[in-house]
């Protein structure tokens, strides 16, 4: 059974990777928002939020009331420890092998002294957390994003992360020796929780926005080009794009 | 509301605040309030500041905070400008009546969304983390909103030098420009329907949620 559902796992992700490659190859310098699949993409982005709606958000709300903030907080520093191999491993792959150290200091400090990663010590000690990943290492060494796609579970994503998102699943040293069911359930833990613990900023975009769709595909698309350049600030030419006003001034 | 008990919980950055106003007061001798014009870090600074300390004041009803929150927010920041580079090259095609109407509903619609995290505040604090001149001699202002439920979250704020001192023109939380986001939803709303469309939704929208508030 267990080999059954491995199988089944490597072939969707796969089939993802094949999807991905092939838009990768139109996908050469398109702009910011660029948004060729728009018809497809609200389908599957109205899908995941129908799910979000009846299913992900009243789980996480539950939880939000019975969770005390530092159970939240612990649960999210526990799954943030266990995506080690994945920081560590793309801070190495985008040249930066002292913060890769660092984040294998992380590890070892918050696995022992932060009981299996559920506190943080490594924090307050000054090895800050990194946010890596390998669609961000193919961003550091000029791989475009590609046209904005909406996973279905997955969410907002593009080419250039989605395969990402696949290489970096096999990274997860436990995936290896923890039975597929397991696994599963605590992706559904980490998810309520994550969830749970952006109940209020997800309300406010739903709220603030005019077009949800496009508030979130701008903000995914902002916010990786923010993760890939470690948000360094803008050129001169994007910031005359975005801060100059039609008199000139 | 005490300035000092702001600075005080705000660790580190207030450091940087406590200096800024010792220095001024050296140079302008004066002990009152520091003002507004000083410099970009400490109008960021001290907004921040004076802010939680409204919210973490359990005198104040929710209506209260919310409106002496507003004041405070409408003091440092430049709607106009904000405005302008929300619709970019839009902006030109509206009549300037519609302009002034744009401004105003614009701003009641950030206040009143935004206004709703006065009640959902769960002790969280800004530190100042770093600054930075940028093009067109703006000034970015890098902050810390440091959260005891779950990770810290950045925020910078992007700020002009105007006649009244420095005024905040752009928020950008964890890498994503306000001015940016919205610019994005009204070119889209504009290109189907127009810019006259997008200031009857604005309305629509203002009018519902304040209905929904009371």
């Amino acid at each position: 059974m267990r080999t059954v559902l491995r199988r089944i796992r490597l072939l969707m992700l796969t089939a993802l990777w094949c999807c991905a490659l092939c838009g990768t190859a139109h996908a050469a310098a398109l702009a910011n928002n660029h948004d060729p699949l728009e018809g497809m993409n609200r389908a599957v982005f109205w899908f995941n939020d129908q799910l979000d709606g009846y299913v992900i958000e009243p789980a996480a709300k539950g939880w939000d009331t019975i969770a005390p903030d530092r159970v939240k907080k612990s649960v999210l520093n526990f799954f943030q420890n266990l995506r080690f191999p994945i920081v560590a491993g793309n801070n190495l792959l985008q040249g930066k092998p002292i913060q890769s150290v660092s984040d294998v200091g992380r590890f070892v400090v918050n696995t022992t002294v932060g009981v299996l990663g559920f506190f943080d010590p490594a924090s307050d000690w000054g090895l800050e957390p990194h946010n890596e990943d390998f669609g961000q290492t193919l961003g550091y060494w000029g791989v475009p994003p590609g046209p904005y796609l909406v996973l279905p579970f997955f969410g907002p994503s593009n080419p250039r992360d989605a395969v990402g998102l696949t290489a970096d699943s096999f990274c997860v040293v436990y995936a290896y020796f923890i039975p597929f069911e397991y696994i599963f359930g605590s992706r559904a833990v980490d998810l309520v929780n994550n969830r749970a613990l952006y109940l209020r900023e997800v309300r406010q975009i739903r709220l603030t926005s005019f077009d949800y769709y496009v508030a979130v595909r701008d903000a995914y698309t902002q916010r990786r080009a923010a993760l890939v350049s470690d948000q360094t600030p803008m050129s001169q030419e994007e910031q005359e794009d975005l801060y100059q006003t039609e008199d000139g001034q | 509301m005490s300035r000092s008990k702001a600075v005080l919980r705000n660790g580190c950055g207030a450091r940087v605040a406590l200096a800024v106003a010792f220095a001024s007061v050296l140079v302008s001798g004066r002990t009152a309030v520091v003002r507004a014009a000083d410099s970009p870090t400490a109008v960021v600074q001290q907004t921040s500041d004076a802010v939680v300390a409204v919210l973490a004041d359990k005198s104040l009803t929710a209506d209260q905070k919310r409106r002496k929150v507003e004041d405070i927010v409408y003091a440092h920041f430049d709607f106009e400008t904000l405005s302008r580079l929300v619709l970019a090259r839009n902006w030109k095609e509206l009549k300037p009546e519609q302009q002034k109407a744009f401004v105003e509903e614009f701003k009641s619609h950030l206040s009143m969304t935004y206004g709703k995290n006065v009640e959902t505040y769960n002790n969280e604090h800004a530190v100042v983390i770093g600054d930075r001149a940028e093009a067109r001699d703006d000034w970015t202002v890098k902050t810390k909103v440091i959260r005891h439920n779950a990770g810290d979250i950045r925020i910078d704020y992007r700020l002009r030098k105007e006649e009244g001192g420095w005024r905040v023109i752009d928020v950008i939380i964890e890498g994503v420009s306000l001015v940016a986001n919205f610019r994005s939803q009204f070119q889209e709303i504009i290109s189907h329907d127009g810019a006259a469309k997008l200031i009857d939704l604005l309305r629509e929208k203002n009018a519902k949620g304040e209905s929904l508030k009371s």
